[in-house]
């Protein structure tokens, strides 16, 4: 039995029982009679100076054990630079920022506390968009800037911009300049994605034995524990962080946020604390797919070949920094992927301003600027009337073809999918019919992503009883990653039933670093290192099982939980026996493993502010939607839905299966009805399940795809990252075949039936970019 | 104030504030955290729970309106060692879990739906699950594990679950 055979099944999820159940005890069902309940006075202005706080009162309120204001915690936290408080320090950035925050026995006595805090804040007028933040004389939402720690050099910062990334290959001015070429130019706006977890970002902290420990909902354990030690103050070994099995994550537990305040009133107090938002507070403070406007131009030759590209696109990271700085760096993978582009150069900001702050969201940035460069291909074909199909076949990245840092793309990857995407629809056919008498439209596109990478570590015991245990700081959160990869990748590897590998959750004292379950990394970055501990377990089985049978260890095999001289089936002796003999001679068989980027190289002086220069695991993606448009009420029916991912090598194909049909739904409400709003006064105005439109059963379609193998991956056993990015081509698909079903051109998203009315009557005005400069240069910091 | 019902067979007693959610009494009181308080507001229905066999939200319901009833949780519905409920063992056929919090909701709703409409189709399905919204698997899965079920019940000649579910 092959390594792969042994590994490649549609294992079951083992957690589905008592998630069924109702037995499985997430964070937020872990609350016990005796925890403190702490609340958060939050700002009802979106831009201010504190000019007093005084929480003495709130402290003589029954029940109050301990309030806590930005004093308590003095460290800034942030990704790239450190500009985020975790209270409130002096000026409040946006509404619903956190000022304060009360421990009180039972939830209610906290929240009547609330009105014991007495606190007078100098409203000062929000920089509410990022037209405003642009603006000469903008007020600056960080006064401070210039001072913040610089966590990763490199990036162009200045005032309300927080960072700039920029790439840059080839004479582009030439390019646009050449005699033979037309010009296209597009604008684009999307709004921001709520990802509505069903269970909120909820922390326990409690202090032991003059430690931290938080048990929280969260993606990245890591972070937190840095981010804890950070505002505290304290060595972030002095933080343990664990996690229970998290209700849903979507990027939005990729950051830290409200946990650390559970530590510090639990080091106030020497009491259980628990903090959860409430559905409100989580929605109103959501840290969102942000916003982001888009400016692309194209320089064409009349036989379909793109000489040159530039782009402008301006990323609303809100009133922090936060992920989208790390998310400048992904304009160039996504914008700058999918098509072969003679010079290119792009321009990435994340911007200020008082709103509430964005973060990372499934298929982070790769979503609307797979839909603005799919629309703006859509455009460049309909103003050289080229067919969008052959279009996108002669252009796409081949084998030896630049991306817009320089990297060279290895093998013939999108061009294939495509026609697997023609082979898939002529199995399914198509669903025209369906839309009877209304606007029909179809459109293909393409989406390039990527695996985050970066450091995951390992440690595999081997137990007497012939099971292993894998300990990592993997995370549960609803992927099946913990509960179906990593176990049949130990399996494989030690030549176990999946069954008898036992996963641990993680627990920040006993597993190595990890980045965090998001960027479609855990099977191949902890798969990755899950292997290298099993090559270590396998040598000190193998030896001693060689010293016993009195054999090479290279004569050896792993098969079906015996250690087997591997001419002859059925020899040997099963694994506990040889375990037994170990521990009694030589000790316990462990082994640790470690995995991260290889760092694939750009072109030199390609790629300015970057985090990722080039990436080690591209991943593509073709989508294909069928809608039909009421004319008289400009609502959007998706008849039919069809994917080919590349998934490197499919270890589940089942659960991968699952994760397309989940992400394309998500996409589907991000492309037509998922709209977030900023009210005048800066309020995130969609905080509830009535004001944000989430998809239903009945806005779903069952989705055709087809997994796309064998393309190169440094992942184990030829891996990819399968769960990010079924909703990268969602808003490109459905954008184009709306724009294609009305004859207009679609340059927001979502598509709300309003929108739609508009556009079919003309009279939806295209978005004002006029804060973008229409020389590309002028949008830089130089 | 007293309230008496039945809560997964046997019989409970609150003593407060008759407007108290049932939900909170159901997680804060008596620790049955299967029920999920997700929205509050009744359009998610992870707090569903049967009400004298009815599904209804339990955040919707306070607990004095539940005086003299039998409500069943989805603790309730297979609890200790029994096997589970046909739909469940559905669900978990289909590999349709991801993070899980809705399930416990969708199955007491569904659970209702398939002992009431033994033919349901697939759009009747779809329909019946307007109050049951899932943030990780586009809904097909579950829409595939209902039919599943109702379609094993039909050629077993049974009703879903028996009486009382």
């Amino acid at each position: 039995m092959s390594e792969l055979s042994a590994t490649v099944m549609n294992l079951p999820r083992r957690d589905a029982q008592d998630k069924l159940r109702g037995r499985t005890k997430y964070t937020n069902d872990r609350v016990r009679p005796d925890m403190l309940h702490a609340v958060l006075l939050r700002s009802t202005v979106a831009a201010g100076r504190i000019r007093r706080l005084d929480v003495s009162a709130a402290l003589r309120c029954p029940g109050v054990r301990a309030v806590a204001t930005g004093a308590d915690a003095p460290g800034l936290y942030g990704i790239g630079i450190a500009d985020h408080p975790l209270l409130a320090i002096d000026t409040i950035r946006y509404h619903g920022e956190p000022i304060a925050v009360i421990a009180a026995e039972t939830e209610k006595q906290a929240r009547a506390a609330l009105a014991a805090i007495m606190l007078e804040v100098e409203p000062l007028a929000p920089v509410s968009t990022m037209a405003a933040a642009l603006q000469p004389a903008a007020r600056l939402v960080h006064e401070g800037w210039r001072g913040y720690e610089v966590i990763t050099e490199g990036g162009a910062r200045a005032g309300n911009i927080a960072w700039e990334a920029k790439s840059s290959r080839g004479d582009v001015d030439a390019a646009f300049a050449r005699p033979d070429i037309r010009i296209v130019e597009s604008s684009f706006t999307v709004g921001r994605q709520s990802h509505v977890p069903f269970e909120p970002r909820v922390a326990i902290g409690s202090w032991e034995d003059g430690r931290a420990h938080i048990q929280t909902s969260t993606q990245v354990p890591w972070t937190v524990r840095n981010v804890t030690g950070r505002v505290m103050q304290l060595p972030p070994g002095r933080v343990r962080v664990t996690v229970p099995p998290v209700g849903g994550g979507f990027g939005l537990k990729f950051d830290a946020s409200i946990e650390p305040i559970t530590a510090l009133l639990a080091r106030m107090t020497g009491r259980t604390v628990v903090l959860e938002n409430t559905r409100q507070e989580e929605m109103a403070t959501c840290l969102c797919r942000e916003n982001a406007e888009i400016r692309i131009r194209s320089a064409v030759t009349a036989e379909g070949h793109i000489a040159g590209r530039e782009a402008v696109v301006l990323m609303d990271c809100g009133a922090y920094g936060g992920e989208q700085v790390f998310l400048t760096t992904m304009t160039a993978h996504t914008l700058g992927g999918n098509y072969k582009v003679g010079a290119t150069r792009l321009v990435s900001r994340a911007v200020y301003t008082n709103t509430p702050p964005n973060g990372a969201f499934r298929a982070c940035n790769g979503v609307y600027n797979a839909f603005a460069l799919e629309r703006h291909t859509d455009e460049i074909c309909d103003a050289l009337g080229f067919d969008p199909m052959e279009f996108r076949k002669k252009n796409v990245l081949g084998d030896g073809d630049l991306g817009a840092t320089g990297q060279v793309f290895e093998d013939d990857v999108l061009g294939p999918m495509l026609g697997r995407m023609e082979a898939l629809r002529a199995t399914t056919g198509t669903s025209e019919a369906k839309a009877d008498g209304r606007l029909y439209g179809m459109a293909t596109t393409v989406g390039t992503w990527f695996v985050f990478v970066g450091p995951s570590a390992a440690t595999v015991n081997l137990n007497a009883d012939g099971s292993a245990t894998l300990v990592t700081s993997g995370v549960e959160i609803g992927s099946g990653t913990m509960v179906q990869s990593l176990p049949q990748i130990v399996a494989g590897q030690l030549g176990l039933a999946p069954d008898q590998v036992i996963v641990r959750e993680a627990d920040t004292d006993a597993a190595g670093l990890d980045v965090g379950v998001g960027g479609g990394r855990t099977t191949v970055s902890i798969g990755a290192a899950s292997v290298a501990a099993c090559a270590e377990v396998r040598e000190k089985l193998l030896r001693t099982a060689g010293e016993m049978l009195q054999t090479r260890p290279e004569d050896l095999v792993l098969r079906d939980g015996r250690v087997e001289i591997t001419a002859r089936p059925g020899s040997g002796m099963s694994i506990p026996v040889v375990v037994a003999h170990a521990q009694a001679t030589t000790g316990p068989i462990t082994g640790s493993g470690a995995f991260t980027a290889r760092n694939t190289p750009a072109m030199s002086g390609c790629a300015m502010g970057h985090f990722i220069d080039a990436l080690d695991i591209p991943v593509f993606v073709v989508h294909e939607a069928e809608v039909a448009v009421d004319p008289d009420t400009g609502h959007v029916e998706v008849l039919a839905y069809r994917v080919v991912q590349d998934v490197g090598r499919a270890l589940n194909p089942r659960a991968i299966l699952g994760q397309i049909q989940g992400g394309v739904v998500q996409g589907l409400g991000y492309a037509l009805h998922e709209e977030v709003t900023l009210t005048a006064d800066g309020r995130i105005a969609q905080d509830d399940f009535e004001t944000y439109r989430l998809p239903l059963a009945q806005d779903a379609v069952p989705v055709a795809a087809d997994l796309y193998e064998g393309a190169p991956s440094m992942g184990p056993l030829g891996t990819k990252g399968a769960g990010e990015v079924p909703i990268l081509a969602v808003g490109a698909a459905i954008g184009c075949a709306v724009a294609r079903a009305i004859g207009k051109p679609v340059r927001q998203l979502p598509l709300t039936p309003p929108r739609v009315l508009r556009l079919l009557h003309e009279r939806e005005p295209p978005p004002e970019l006029s804060h973008i400069a229409p020389g590309w240069a002028a949008n830089t910091l130089g | 104030m007293t309230v008496t019902f039945q809560l997964n067979g046997e019989d409970c007693r609150f003593h407060g504030d008759p407007m108290t959610p049932l939900v909170d009494i159901l997680r804060q009181e008596r620790f049955l955290t299967g029920t999920k308080a997700v929205c509050r507001e009744g359009f998610c229905g992870a707090c569903t729970v049967h009400v004298d066999d009815e599904a209804v939200p339990s955040c919707l319901k306070p607990v004095g309106l539940v005086e003299g009833c039998a409500v069943t949780t989805i603790e309730g519905l297979s609890s200790g060692n029994q096997a589970l409920h046909p739909l469940q063992a559905n669900l978990e056929a289909a590999d349709a879990v991801q993070c899980g919090m809705c399930f416990p909701g969708m199955v007491m709703s569904l659970s209702a739906f398939v002992r009431d409409n033994p033919h349901a189709s697939r759009p009747e399905i779809k329909a019946a699950m307007v109050g049951n919204i899932c943030r990780c698997t586009g809904y097909e899965r579950i829409v595939d594990a209902v039919a599943d079920c109702l379609d094993q019940a039909r050629k077993a000649g049974q009703l879903v679950g028996g009486i009382n579910v």
